[in-house]
C-alpha cells in the first residue's frame, strides 16, 4: 500500500490527540461518561490501524518491494 | 476507559492462546507458547501491508476499522451493565462485518467465508431466544438488573441451565477451531480473513480479542452474577478451557450439518421457553 509515513503520522497523531483530549474533558468532567466512549469507539480503531501503518511506512525514498510471488 | 480497551484485547488474546495451548495438549502436541495469539498480533503489525488489486478499497479498510469499534462498544455495554439486547445487536453487526470482510477483498475463499457467515447466522442468532427464559425471571434485560436479581436468588446458571448452554453454543459458534467454526475452516483457507493481511490481520487480532473477552465476560455475568474481579476472569477462564475441550474432541462441521444442529438446539430452546411460559406465574 503506497502511503507515505508522513502521512500516516497526520492520523495517528490525530488519532492519538482526539483520545488523550476526550480522556482529560471525562476526568475534567466537562463532558458525560457515554461522550467519552463514543469519541473511543470512534479513535480507538483509527489508532490502531495508524499505529500499525506507521511502524511498516516508508518515507517514499525506498528501493522497491519484493511483492510476492 | 482506553486502558480498559487495550487490557481487554491483551486478555483476550491471551486467552485465545490458552484455547490453541489446551487443544494442542488435548491432541498430544505441544501447542504454541500461551502468549502466541498476542505475538501474532504484534507480528503481523510490522508486516508489509497492501490492499489487493481486484479489492474494494473503501470496504476493504473501512471493515476493519468497524470491527475494531463494535466490539469496542460492546466492551462499554458490558462494563456499564447496559442492555444485553445491545449486546445481541452488535454480535448481528459482527455477522454482516463478517460478510462485508469476506466480499471486499474479491477472493473467492473470502466470498465463501462471507457467505457461510450469513448461512450461520441463520442459526447462531436465534440461540439469542434465550434471552427470553432470562427475561422470565428477571423482568429485565439490563445487565445490572440480571446481576442484582442473581444476588437475591442466586446464579442463573441454577435457575435456567439450558439457557445457559444455549448461550455457551453461541459462544463456542465465534471461536476458532470450533465444530461450528465454518466462517473460517481451512478448506476455505482462512475463509473472510484469507487476504486481509499485515496490519489488517493485526488489527483483526485485536477484534477478536476483545470479542472473546466481551462474549465471555458477559457470559459470566449474566449465569453467575456479579463477583470479585480477579475470580470473574478465572471463571472466564474456566469457562473457556471447557469450550477448547469440546474444540479439541470435535471435527469442525459441514454448514449444512452446522446450520442443523445448532436449529435443532433453538428449536429446543423454544420449546423450553413455551414451558418456562406456561409454568412461571
Amino acid at each position: 500500500m503506497a502511503m507515505k509515513r508522513k502521512t500516516v503520522e497526520y492520523g495517528l497523531t490525530a488519532s492519538a490527540l482526539i483520545i488523550v483530549i476526550a480522556w482529560i474533558a471525562l476526568t475534567t468532567g466537562a463532558i458525560p461518561l457515554w461522550a467519552a466512549e463514543a469519541v473511543f469507539v470512534v479513535a480507538f480503531p483509527a489508532l490502531v490501524l495508524t499505529l500499525g501503518l506507521w511502524w511498516r511506512a516508508g518515507g517514499g525514498e525506498e528501493d522497491f518491494p519484493f511483492i510476492g510471488y | 476507559m482506553i486502558e480498559y480497551l487495550v487490557c481487554a484485547a491483551a486478555f483476550g488474546l491471551l486467552l485465545l492462546g490458552i484455547h490453541r495451548k489446551v487443544i494442542a495438549r488435548i491432541q498430544m502436541r505441544p501447542g504454541p507458547p500461551v502468549w502466541q495469539e498476542i505475538l501474532h498480533a504484534l507480528k503481523f503489525s510490522f508486516k508489509s501491508t497492501w490492499v489487493p488489486r481486484t479489492a474494494s478499497a473503501t470496504l476493504f479498510v473501512g471493515i476493519v476499522l468497524v470491527a475494531i469499534a463494535i466490539w469496542s462498544a460492546a466492551l462499554f455495554v458490558v462494563l456499564a451493565g447496559e442492555s444485553i439486547l445491545i449486546l445481541i445487536g452488535i454480535y448481528m453487526l459482527h455477522k454482516i462485518v463478517e460478510h462485508g470482510f469476506g466480499l471486499s477483498s474479491g477472493s473467492p475463499y473470502g466470498k465463501f467465508g462471507g457467505v457461510r457467515s450469513v448461512i450461520s447466522a441463520a442459526s447462531e442468532i436465534p440461540l439469542f431466544v434465550t434471552i427470553t427464559a432470562i427475561y422470565f425471571f428477571t423482568g429485565s434485560l439490563l445487565l445490572r438488573d440480571i446481576v442484582a436479581y442473581q444476588a437475591v436468588h442466586g446464579p442463573l446458571l441454577l435457575i435456567v441451565p439450558p439457557a445457559a448452554i444455549a448461550m455457551y453454543l453461541v459462544i463456542l459458534s465465534k471461536l476458532p477451531f470450533g465444530p461450528f467454526s465454518i466462517v473460517e475452516s481451512k478448506e476455505i483457507v482462512s475463509g473472510y480473513k484469507t487476504e486481509h493481511f499485515g496490519v489488517w490481520r493485526a488489527a483483526l487480532a485485536v477484534t477478536d480479542g476483545l470479542k472473546t473477552f466481551v462474549l465471555l465476560y458477559a457470559f459470566v455475568l449474566i449465569f453467575l452474577g456479579a463477583l470479585p474481579f480477579w475470580l470473574i476472569l478465572a471463571l472466564m477462564t474456566a469457562v473457556l478451557v471447557s469450550l477448547s475441550f469440546v474444540c479439541a474432541i470435535t471435527p469442525v462441521l459441514s454448514p449444512y450439518d452446522s446450520v442443523t444442529v445448532q436449529s435443532i438446539i433453538t428449536g429446543l430452546m423454544l420449546a423450553y421457553i413455551g414451558y418456562l411460559w406456561w409454568v412461571v406465574p
